[in-house]
């Protein structure tokens, strides 16, 4: 674990980058995170999908199944991964402030 | 079934040699790799997207839907204890005159060809170690 700053605070990430305390994310956060992905913009459908997985990992507390992402945002796997190259998982999840995912997507 | 052989080139990096076709096999810089090649669960997902694409595509040709080729996007879910493959997800991008109709046993006929079977039907796998 390490101490960087992202979106003008310090935050606590694992060995993958991925931040440890969901509560300390916002919209600053998740800009910083997506440079780390490579993604210097976040779009209108970067959001929708940093969006709805954040809405998902606060009710269910877990990450959505790549199938029901797709479904829900309108998006194709392919679309998916031409907003985050690096993945729903590596990429998308960890721009939404989630936990490492160990399964789903 | 031809013999697959698969032998060390260098560090994780591993030459698979079907026939007389040859890939290569590596594991990514974090997992102690060079990335020199797709990691084995990549390699498993590419089999499972081809598997898919080959029959889709020669299920259209014979029916002659052309309007376009058959195209396969797929990603794997990872799952832990013990750390394998969850699922395989994959979009199937078909000719645009394939019938809406279609679509549905055309899923179904996927989930039957041998490896979306085998893997449902959990193959038995029988190591020697010499």
């Amino acid at each position: 674990m390490e101490m960087v700053e992202l979106g003008g605070k310090q935050v606590e990430i694992d060995e993958d980058g991925f931040i440890q305390d969901p509560e300390v994310w916002d919209e600053a956060v998740a800009k910083d995170l997506a440079k780390t992905e490579g993604v210097e913009d976040l779009s209108d459908n970067h959001w929708k999908l940093v969006n709805y997985l954040r809405d998902y990992y606060l009710e269910y507390n877990m990450a959505p199944m790549i199938r029901k992402l797709c479904k829900q945002t309108g998006f194709s796997l392919k679309e998916v991964y031409d907003l985050f190259p690096s993945g729903p998982a590596k990429g998308a999840c960890k721009v939404a402030g989630l936990p490492k995912p160990t399964g789903c997507v | 079934m031809d013999l697959i052989t698969v032998t060390r080139e260098e560090g994780l990096r591993f030459s698979i040699r079907i026939r007389n076709h040859v890939m290569t096999a590596d594991m990514s810089v974090k997992d102690g790799g060079q990335d020199g090649g797709p990691a084995p669960v990549e390699i498993m997902g590419a089999s499972m997207g081809a598997c898919l694409a080959t029959l889709v595509q020669a299920y259209c040709n014979t029916r002659g839907y052309n309007d376009g080729d058959v195209a396969v996007s797929l990603t794997i879910e990872m799952v832990e204890s013990p750390n394998r493959i969850g699922g395989f997800v994959a979009d199937v991008e078909l000719p645009k005159d394939v019938p809406e109709g279609e679509k549905e046993k055309l899923k179904k006929m996927c989930l039957r060809l041998p490896i979306p079977a085998s893997l449902r039907a959990e193959p038995r796998v029988d190591i020697e170690m010499f």
